[in-house]
């Protein structure tokens, strides 16, 4: 037999374990199966003893070689020994006799009673040229590896060095997949503990929304009637990862059962703080906002853990108000008291704009913030529409800014607004011939807003008084008068406004006489005697600057009722 | 509208608003009175403060000459302002009836 013949009869016998070990590694195993697969396959394919394999690290630039699975893996610097060699070097290596390569550590052997004769070191390289880790079989047996079997372990080696690359990156991907189903979870449990439903307010507007980044965000909110009182919560908790998600949905479950003992906001806020200090890892924090609302007096109080800002539009100032934050982030540190409880009252059409800095700090694509002013300037602009539709305009506001720049954290909006006051305006010439109008506006206005028609007569007879007074005294004005009627609980307000006139104030003349003889009696001043008495509340304004007098005045069921009448004056009131 | 004329049974029918604007018409109709005079208010609707200078004008020159005006049909409305202003020491209100 010739040495080529031999070789081919070697070639065939030997081909079939290298592509029975090709189809076994193309399978998706985990990365101990793999190992054992490339290891039995090359003591088969080259009729070894032993073979091991090597896995490179490159964030340590070592070599590990993971024994068996109770044994901690053994690590040697690339570059050192034989195995460290070839991983520098990047060649084959093929040492006939151990003992006399000074490279080759006696120690092993020395450790597992085993002989090492002779070596075949070769690195696995994968397709994109990077070092996977090095083979290395021992002990031939009958001889040594000759060049042949250096040929036959350059092959195997090259499928071992693409199927470990593998298993590598689908471990690395099932890690991150573990991870990201772990955070789904917990975005999951974060968002149910949401309100699914915005709760009917009496006299108010309510919205909260919660638009969620795509990874990591620790918002949550809160709008929930209690026994305590309406419930506005803003949270953002710090961190990375699903961490933010599971601490808001402590907390949110923790003030709930606080809540629900019949804790006050005082001991609710304090025993939450101190619960999340506790178990809370000592780097995370919740920035909170957490508040009651009292919808019969409209009062609200709150404390706000570093949530800000705490944002109060006014719309009949047309102004907004900043309210301090009460304390510092909630989970911080534990509290032993809390300083005072912060309050808000809120006036008709206030709104409480309660944003997470997801919506403040939202960067574009130039790297400027979608700040405070913006969301200023939306608001005075869509103060009246229904929260609903105003949070739905700043979201798309923040889309519009952002340009594409993707949203790197959690956004919420809480918006409380207390219903505007039911009202309606109009504006009359300054004659006397007006009042049919005037008359016209206030019975239809009184219909449209459901105001009782019993205080039609008094609002119609103090207005007529105060704008025939306009039109009598103000001659020099020709602006237009303007009156505003407004549903007031059990009642009405009447407001007249008058331009470019001076100083009159109707409610400093003195009273009539009303007890003189006829003969001394005059119709002078006897008007606003009148409606002193017929309605309430009556109050002038005067602005220098814009040269305006305002003059409001209310009729309400607690408005003094004249004594009582001649039976014959109730039977007449009857047709009415 | 506001209309001032005299009813069948010899009465001042007032009927609708007597306001500031429609006051000058009704003075005018009023000066023109003499003796005692009922003013059938029922279908007054509404009365301001113009309107009783009306009256207290009237009343005065009607007393003068030994006469007066007499309200009638007075409502609730009216009935407050009367008494707020005093008026009903002034003007003699026939009860409704």
């Amino acid at each position: 037999m010739t040495p080529g013949s031999e070789r081919g009869v070697r070639l065939a016998r030997d081909v079939e374990p290298i592509l029975a070990v090709a189809g076994k590694l193309a399978a998706p195993f985990d990365l101990p199966t793999m190992l054992a697969e490339v290891v039995d396959a090359a003591k088969q394919v080259l009729a070894a003893e032993r073979a091991s394999v090597w896995l490179y690290e490159s964030a340590t630039d070592e070599l590990i070689m993971t024994v068996a699975t109770d044994i901690a893996p053994v690590r040697v610097p690339a570059g050192v020994g034989i195995a460290g060699s070839c991983a520098r070097t990047r060649e084959i290596i093929n040492v006939p006799d151990c003992y006399s390569d000074p490279r080759f550590n006696r120690e092993v052997d020395r450790k597992s009673g085993y002989r090492t004769r002779c070596m075949l070191t070769l690195p696995l390289i994968d397709h994109k040229d990077a070092l996977v880790g090095v083979m290395q079989v021992l002990n031939k047996s009958g001889g040594v590896f000759d060049r042949y079997d250096e040929a036959l372990a350059t092959a195997l080696a090259a499928q071992c060095a693409v199927a470990l690359q593998r298993v590598r990156m689908t471990e690395a991907l099932f890690e991150a997949e573990a991870l990201r189903q772990e955070m789904e979870m917990a975005r999951v449990v974060q968002m149910s503990t949401l309100p699914s439903t915005m709760p009917a307010v009496q006299g108010y507007d309510v919205y909260g929304t919660f638009r969620p980044a795509s990874m990591t965000g620790g918002d949550t909110f809160d709008l929930s009637l209690l026994e305590q009182g309406f419930l506005i919560v803003l949270g953002d908790a710090t961190g990375h990862g699903i961490a933010p998600a599971l601490s808001v949905t402590q907390m949110q479950a923790m003030l709930h059962t606080a809540f629900g003992l019949g804790a006050d906001l005082e001991s609710a806020y304090l025993q939450v703080n101190n619960q999340l200090a506790e178990t809370l890892p000592d780097d995370r924090f919740i920035t909170a906002f957490i508040g009651l609302l009292d919808t019969a007096t409209h009062h609200l109080r709150f404390h706000s853990g570093g949530q800000g800002p705490i944002l109060r539009y006014a719309p009949a100032a047309e102004a907004f108000t900043r309210s301090k934050v009460t304390s510092f982030p909630l989970a911080a540190m534990p509290l032993k008291t809390l300083r005072s409880t912060a309050t808000l009252d809120f006036e008709p059409g206030d709104i409480l704009i309660l944003l997470s800095d997801g919506i403040y700090e939202y960067h574009n694509a130039q790297g400027e913030q979608f700040g405070e002013q913006r969301v200023e300037d939306l608001v005075r602009e869509h103060y009246a529409k229904p929260m609903a539709e105003l949070s739905a305009l700043l979201l798309q506001a923040v889309q519009d800014f952002a340009q594409g720049a993707p949203q790197e954290d959690d956004m919420t909006v809480v918006l409380v607004k207390r219903e505007a006051a039911p009202t309606e305006h109009q504006s009359f010439e300054r004659r006397f011939d007006s009042l049919q109008q005037i008359f016209e506006f206030t019975a239809a206005a009184f219909a449209r807003l459901g105001i009782e028609r019993d205080y039609l007569h008094a609002i119609d007879f103090t207005v007529e008084e105060l704008f025939t007074n306009m039109v009598k005294y103000s001659r020099e004005s020709s602006a237009a008068v303007r009156l505003d009627l407004t549903r007031i609980e059990g009642g009405v307000e009447a407001t007249l406004t008058d331009h470019g006139v001076d100083r009159f104030d109707p409610t400093q003349a003195p009273d009539a006489r009303i007890d003189l003889p006829i003969e001394q009696r005059t119709p002078g001043g006897l008007g606003l005697h009148l409606i002193r008495r017929l309605v309430d509340a009556i109050e002038y304004h005067y602005s220098s600057e814009t040269r305006q007098s305002r003059i409001t005045f209310r009729k309400t069921a607690g408005t003094a009722t004249p004594h009582e009448g001649p039976a014959g004056t109730r039977e007449n009131d009857a047709q009415d | 509208m506001l209309k001032i004329d005299f009813g069948a049974g010899g009465a001042v029918e007032i009927v609708g608003r007597l306001d500031a604007a429609q006051s000058p018409a009704v003075q005018a109709f009023l000066d023109k009175v003499q003796g005692t005079v009922t003013l059938d208010c029922s279908k007054l609707e509404y009365v301001s403060s113009a309107g009783l200078g009306v009256l207290l004008k009237t009343q005065k020159r009607l007393l003068g000459s030994g006469g007066k005006l007499r309200l009638a049909g007075v409502n609730r409305h009216l009935q407050d302002i009367l008494e707020y202003s005093g008026f009903d020491q002034i003007f003699e209100i026939i009860p409704n009836g």
